[in-house]
């Protein structure tokens, strides 16, 4: 469900997830204003993630920091106390407020380029429409781990392949292939400097996780059946 | 609390700074969780409510920052260059107070008729469609490419 809403349970759910985030709070709200949808920029180290954002968000594209705690493998043998590691890491955000033919919020959000970081990549796809996984041709692989976490947590995804000047151009074929692609997954070519390019990319992606979302079981005819 | 003595990551591109983080924990008062459900995505507006005295200079940016206009949580650390988890205690101090507070889009702010009819009146279809609709008006001249 793409609905970022504060107040709705429908989030990814996952193993060990942080206290706080779903915590019971009781925040004053109000009614009004566009709703709020997320969108996800996956890939590889240096595949042009914040670039891609860059080409169609309305601010810059921010790199907002967020602080993972781990434990740590070893005990304080003394204390007893467990040791704490915190590792900064950094995701792309960027904005897209459409207004016609109704308000609306598109947040983009990039994922860090390590791709260990797997904990902040559940929050960052929790409730997302989809995810877009950014390929460079001249390293495929640096995109898989996207491809497969995606199809793991069910989040619709495209593979966009970022037409590098000079990077060898190869048939579709080729890349659903190496993916080892679904064949209904998207695959389309892209330059992610160009806006026009960046926002069919999203329209591509738009259309897959509706059509998506239009084959699950409550959309189909024979539900009515069931209700009845 | 003994600095930095666990093991350290193996990535280069991350580091552990300790510097960074005992600011941030100096930052919230030594709280590493709010009180308040905030996803990354979870937008803020100004509420009604006045923020308590002594408040962090970052309370303060959060309220010019979102009196402009409303912020999610994910921009508003952007901007302050502060890690999430601490501006979700930040922000968990302003709900409290009610200087901000959290906008829900009312049911029908996406209702646009569905072109199926097996679609229904789910919303998250009709969000889809709205979405979709948007991103056409707005981009007229984008057209999805094959690979
Ligand atoms: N020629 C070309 N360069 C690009 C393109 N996309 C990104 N770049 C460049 O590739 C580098 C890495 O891009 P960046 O967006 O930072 O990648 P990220 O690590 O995935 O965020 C930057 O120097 C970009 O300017 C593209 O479509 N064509
Ligand atoms: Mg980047």
């Amino acid at each position: 469900m793409p609905v970022s809403r504060p107040d709705s349970p429908m989030r990814t759910p996952r193993p060990g997830e942080r206290p706080g985030s779903g915590g019971a709070g009781r925040a004053l709200r109000a009614v009004g204003g566009p709703a709020v949808m997320k969108l996800v920029v996956a890939g590889g180290f240096g595949v042009g993630k914040t670039t891609f954002i860059g080409a169609v968000s309305e601010i810059p594209p921010l790199s907002t920091e967020e602080h993972l705690t781990q434990a740590g493998a070893a005990t304080d043998h003394l204390t007893g106390v467990e040791h704490k590691t915190t590792t900064t890491v950094a995701f792309d955000f960027g904005r897209l407020s459409l207004d016609v033919p109704v308000p609306l919020e598109l947040l983009l959000f990039g994922t860090p380029g390590q791709d260990r970081f797997l904990d902040i990549w559940y929050d960052l796809a929790a409730g997302a429409i989809g995810a877009v996984v950014l390929a460079d041709t001249r390293r495929l692989e640096a995109s898989f781990t996207a491809a497969t976490f995606c199809e793991q947590i069910g989040l619709p995804f495209v593979v966009a392949v970022n037409e590098f000047d000079g990077a060898h151009r190869y048939p579709e074929h080729a890349i659903r292939d190496a993916f080892a692609l679904r064949p209904n997954t998207p695959v389309v070519a892209c330059d992610a400097r160009a806006t026009s390019s960046v926002a069919a990319v999203l329209l591509t992606l738009v259309q897959h996780a509706l059509a998506a979302a239009l084959a699950r079981p409550a959309h189909s005819t024979d539900s009515t059946l069931l209700d009845a | 609390m003994r600095p930095h003595s666990g093991p350290k990551p193996l990535s280069a591109g991350a580091s552990v700074e300790v510097a960074d983080f005992v600011r941030t924990y100096t930052l919230t008062g030594g709280r590493t969780r709010p009180r308040h459900r905030l996803r990354l995505e979870t937008v803020l507006e100004l509420g009604p409510g006045r923020p308590g005295p002594a408040l962090p200079l970052e309370c303060e940016q959060i309220l010019v920052l979102c009196r402009i206009r409303r912020r999610s949580v994910a921009e508003l650390a952007g901007t302050l260059g502060r890690p999430v988890s601490a501006v979700r205690i930040l922000v968990s101090d302003l709900l409290d107070t009610r200087a901000l507070r959290v906008p829900v889009p009312a049911a029908d702010s996406a209702y646009i008729p569905s072109s199926d009819p097996a679609a229904g009146n789910d919303p998250s279809v009709k969000l889809l469609e709205a979405v979709l609709a948007g991103l056409k008006t707005r981009f007229p001249d984008a057209y999805p490419q094959a690979g």
